[in-house]
């Protein structure tokens, strides 16, 4: 299930490319998902860590991957069709970015950090406020419940529940529960990505 | 080309660096090269020993780890596949906006073409040079151009 595999399901498309926007707070696992995606090792201390560490890095306790300080993107190729995914860092500081990469979306995964109940709130409020942004109109949108690996996380339905994800109008949505760490679930998510690309 | 023009270039450029290129085999995400300089000093050509294993897979991804000083408003690449000077490959991607003091990855991955058409190890080695060339819209910030021999 990698990102190449997801690319031949979605190569019927007639459009010659597609975007997916990565998002979330920071420590929400986005890059992890991405990594996940590319069939990447994530324990594995690579020199990415090294390069980034004269970012402030207040997870290295916990935390084989570092924030992100700007974006990650993966871009696929085959048969002159390209899928990109776009992970942008969380961290408060470079927030005010993310709508830089809103336009073209065909796809929005937001990803929350369920065992953050402190930041429950937040991550809900970044959330909606993003999707009133006219360039998100319409654009299908997969909330990732990630971390479901550890004791103390809030499942997916009471995740939906307290952001009141049953408000959002006018758009295909869905939530799933997942663990980045080992894959858990995100073939799952990625399958409804699939058919609820943006037409 | 106006001097404000220049100038602006060549900010960008001063601020700019590569921290580190990988090439990985996209089926597994195992690391088959990778190297920790700066391959975006320009007017050089650097080299790169891969193993020779990397003409058999399926699909390998290239990624790119850079920082910037300066914020972009339109961050380009194109790369290309040059073999003995002749474009086999080029490869378009538009980031867009690019924050001030920000680390930033690109990997793309690209299907091998199917096996008929490949040619042979001995026939491309030291033949084949990958050429990135970095943009801020119309403005070259740098061109890093690496060989590639398959060992």
């Amino acid at each position: 299930m990698g990102l190449l595999s997801l690319l031949r399901k979605l190569r019927p498309n007639p459009e010659k490319e597609a975007r997916i926007l990565l998002l979330g707070l920071d420590n929400a696992g986005k890059t992890t998902i991405l990594k996940q995606l590319a069939s990447e090792d994530i324990t594995t201390v690579s020199i990415m860590e090294q390069m980034r560490s004269c970012f402030p890095n207040r997870l290295s306790n916990h935390s084989q991957v570092t924030p992100t300080a700007g974006f990650n993107i993966k871009s696929v190729a085959a048969d002159g069709f390209k899928l990109n995914v776009w992970d942008i860092g969380g961290q408060w500081k470079i927030r005010p970015y993310w709508k830089n990469y809103f336009a073209n979306t065909d796809v929005l995964i937001y990803v929350i950090d369920c065992t953050d109940r402190a930041r429950l709130s937040e991550t809900g409020s970044e959330l909606f406020e993003m999707l009133m942004d006219n360039r998100l109109k319409r654009v299908p949108l997969l909330v990732f419940a990630n971390k479901q690996d550890l004791p103390n996380a809030m499942s997916a339905s009471e995740v939906a529940e307290a952001l009141g994800l049953v408000r959002l109008e006018e758009r295909s949505w869905e939530i799933k529960a997942c663990t980045a760490v080992d894959g858990t679930g995100i073939k799952e998510g990625m399958d409804w990505v699939c058919k609820n690309m943006k037409k | 080309m106006g001097s404000d023009d220049l100038s602006a270039g060549d900010k960008i450029q001063k601020g700019f660096q590569i921290n580190y290129m990988i090439l990985r085999d996209a089926d597994t995400g195992k690391v088959i090269w990778q190297e920790n300089k700066d391959f975006s000093a320009p007017d050089v050509e650097h080299e790169a020993r891969v193993p020779v294993k990397i003409l058999d897979m399926r699909a390998v991804s290239r990624e790119i780890n850079f920082s910037t000083i300066e914020s972009m408003q339109n961050f380009r690449l194109d790369q290309k596949v040059l073999f003995k000077g002749r474009i086999m490959e080029e490869w378009f991607f538009e980031m867009g906006f690019v924050g001030a003091n920000t680390t930033n990855t690109w990997q793309s991955t690209i299907e091998a073409a199917p096996e008929s058409q490949m040619m042979p190890a001995k026939v491309l080695n030291g033949n084949v040079t990958i050429q990135t060339s970095f943009y801020d819209n119309e403005t070259l910030i740098t061109k890093s151009v690496v060989r590639l021999y398959y060992i």
